[in-house]
């Protein structure tokens, strides 16, 4: 690199303290902000995840996981896990190309935590198995939840959960992939999954 | 770039003709406004919340070069690359030489406003590279050749027999099936292969994070995150002032963000890239294009605290009967018509022009940005410095007036959703608006600004210190 020449990042932060016309003494930062409701009950959780196009599905008593993902989706060919309590027709770790995972028809997956306020569950490369892309390349999901496992809102999900700092990738996900983009009308099911699914397992 | 200015009310004036978008256009914005309205309701703290939005965008901006340092240092620490580009030709060139050095010739992204803003598409394409919109409204209207018509609804202006056109144009559907279904299926389906074959994938970004050197990517179609990770080679793009200093910060924006665009508590999809993935490549171009001298500009830095929400548009009279196709800019819409003079003042001349001053636009801002009052400020800039025609002037005079009536003024600001629905009437019966022209079409208004100004002027009295800051007095 030319050393004559000042490089692109230093005449920017130079041009940003050139004039100092916000001045940095006069806009403290504020505290950190925990608002609102607090209620972390289910409830909540689920009234939110349907607002947001998400579903409940109870096992029946006496039935397996397996049994009820697939009393969800009869026609379901491929059922794929990426968690070792479900035991799907193959594993996420056996996904080898795009185009396999392109075929799955129903991913199952073990959410760490939720937010009760929005209906939100959270996946990262530790749930996934570094298989990002595979999740959103199947048609549905199915998400594996612990009640005890939800916090309250926003506010509380950035303060108490650690995997926001801790993790590569981090998506909160709040209900299936959806647009309004051709003339207003909602649809499920734009790019990602079409549907998004939680299963209480406690 | 052309310096004449945008012919803006001439271009509205022709949207007003177009009967049935019009139509559908100003009532869509206005139920999403309402659907904005009812979440503010439904949560005591919003003012609160915005109160605390604007004092953490206001301190980043005074410390920007400090917290874009710190985010630098932990990007580079978790192995992402960091660029610099001072506008857009250098953001484009960046991008180029990343995309050569891994010969990747097929680039899919979610929408962006800055690569919009940098004319990426146009710079990449006579260079071999192919480049998707995998986002259903950005799409449409990158096949269709047009830049976006809003922030968040890209194609908003469009009816579903014009998406039906392009598609059997350009997929081969049937052009007389009309249902929004089968045709977003059909974006699906000719996207899907285009995804899984993608050289790369690039993104644009809500958020930078100062403290964890992570950005964040709100959407809803879960196209971000195909774009992002289905190859090797992730590029994200964003403006130097979509900082905030910590994590924490993001629990405030995160909850403003979707509840002012369009009502809905949060998008479907709000991803934090903190590192890139296991074998793969990250880059992310922090773009200048501007914004240090608007950070520099007393009257207007603080357009640069905007989350490209949208809000503004949805509320503003004048954005929804004229569409955002008029405001012949990337960013149309109140926000835009005070920021756009800032990438070019001759061109972009006419659009502070675009507004009544009915001060809905600040009321709705999610981050407390005076809109109306920059808006006016930019009037005067313009006039001062003779960029505006005669009609314009004119039009300012009584704004001026308006303005410099403090109780005219506030009846004029804190009138009813009916009023805002409608149009501010101050500017209804002038004469030479164009607005006015056409206004008594869609919407008939049985009374005179006289009357509505002496009734509502009544009815306030006594009601010294309405509040205005609700956003919505519905």
């Amino acid at each position: 690199m030319a050393t004559h020449e000042p490089s692109a990042r230093d005449v920017i932060l130079g041009k940003l303290r050139e004039k100092r016309v916000p001045r940095p003494t006069d806009y403290p930062l504020p505290g950190i902000v925990t608002l609102g409701d607090m209620d972390r009950s289910v409830k909540r959780f689920e009234d939110a995840l349907q607002l947001l196009g998400g579903d409940i599905w109870a096992p029946q008593s006496g039935e397996t996981l397996e049994d009820a993902v697939r009393r969800k989706f009869p026609d379901a060919g491929s059922i794929c896990s990426a968690t070792d309590e479900f035991k799907g027709t193959l594993k996420i770790t056996d996904l080898k190309t795009l185009q396999e995972a392109d075929k799955v028809d129903v991913m199952v997956v073990r959410s760490p935590f939720g937010i009760a306020e929005m209906g939100s569950i959270f996946l990262s490369e530790v749930e996934l198995h570094d298989h990002l892309a595979d999740v959103h390349l199947a048609q549905h999901l199915i998400v594996l939840l612990s009640r005890t496992a939800l916090t309250a809102n926003m506010h509380t999900a950035y303060q108490e959960r650690q995997e926001f700092k801790t993790a590569g990738y981090g998506v909160l996900m709040s209900g299936p992939s959806a647009t309004a983009d051709i003339q207003g009308v909602l649809i499920r099911g734009a790019q990602g999954v079409r549907s998004l699914t939680v299963i209480w397992t406690d | 770039m052309s310096t004449k200015p945008v012919p803006h009310a001439k271009a509205g004036a022709e949207f007003l003709q177009e009967k049935a978008h019009l139509q559908f256009h100003d009532e869509r914005l206005w139920d999403i406004r309402q659907k904005r309205d009812h979440q503010m309701h439904i949560l005591p703290e919003w003012q609160e919340l915005r109160q605390k939005a604007s004092e953490i965008k206001e301190h980043t901006l005074a410390n920007l070069p400090e917290y874009l340092e710190q985010f630098e240092r932990n990007a580079k620490a978790n192995g992402i690359h960091v660029h610099w580009a001072r506008d857009g030709q250098e953001h484009n060139r960046i991008v180029g030489e990343i995309l050569s050095e891994h010969k990747a010739k097929s680039l899919i992204k979610s929408k962006s406003m800055i690569t919009d803003e940098c004319e990426m598409r146009e710079y990449l394409e006579p260079r071999g590279v192919t480049v998707t919109e995998t986002d259903l409204g950005e799409r449409i209207q990158q096949l269709d050749d047009q830049l976006p018509s809003h922030v968040v609804l890209p194609a908003v202006q469009k009816l579903t027999g014009d998406v039906a056109a392009l598609f059997a144009k350009y997929y081969h559907t049937d052009p007389n099936d009309h249902d929004p279904h089968s045709l977003a299926e059909a974006q699906r389906q000719a996207a899907r292969p285009v995804i899984l074959g993608a050289d790369a994938g690039m993104t644009g970004g809500n958020f930078l994070v100062a403290e964890t050197g992570t950005f964040v990517v709100c959407t809803n179609e879960g196209n971000a995150d195909l774009s992002a990770n289905v190859s090797g080679l992730h590029i994200a793009t964003l403006g130097i002032e979509r900082l905030v200093p910590r994590m924490s910060d993001l629990g405030v924006f995160i909850r403003l963000l979707s509840r002012s665009a369009l009502g809905s508590p949060i998008t479907q999809y709000t991803t934090h890239f903190r590192k890139p993935k296991k074998g793969g490549e990250m880059h992310i171009i922090l773009v200048d294009n501007g914004r240090s001298d608007r950070l520099a500009m007393e009257q207007f830095w603080s357009s640069l605290k905007c989350i490209r929400c949208g809000a503004c548009m949805n509320t503003c009279p004048v954005y929804r009967r004229s569409g955002g196709q008029s405001y012949g800019a990337v960013y149309s819409g109140p926000i835009g018509a005070i920021i756009d003079p800032t990438f070019n003042k001759e061109k972009y001349s006419t659009l502070p022009f675009a507004s009544t001053l009915n001060g809905s636009c600040s009321n709705v801002c999610p981050v407390k940005i005076n809109i109306h009052e920059q808006l006016f400020e930019w009037r005067r800039v313009l006039a001062e410095e003779n960029e505006i025609p005669f009609v314009k002037k004119e039009i300012m005079k009584m704004a001026g007036k308006l303005l410099s009536s403090p109780r005219m003024y506030r009846a004029a600001i804190s009138s009813t959703n009916i009023a805002l629905k409608t149009m501010p009437r101050f500017v209804l019966y002038n004469a030479f608006n164009q607005w006015g022209k056409h206004r008594e079409l869609p919407h008939p208004v049985s009374e005179t600004f006289n009357h509505w100004y002496r009734k509502n002027r009544l009815k306030q009295s006594g009601q010294t210190s309405q509040q205005t800051g609700a956003g919505g007095q519905s």
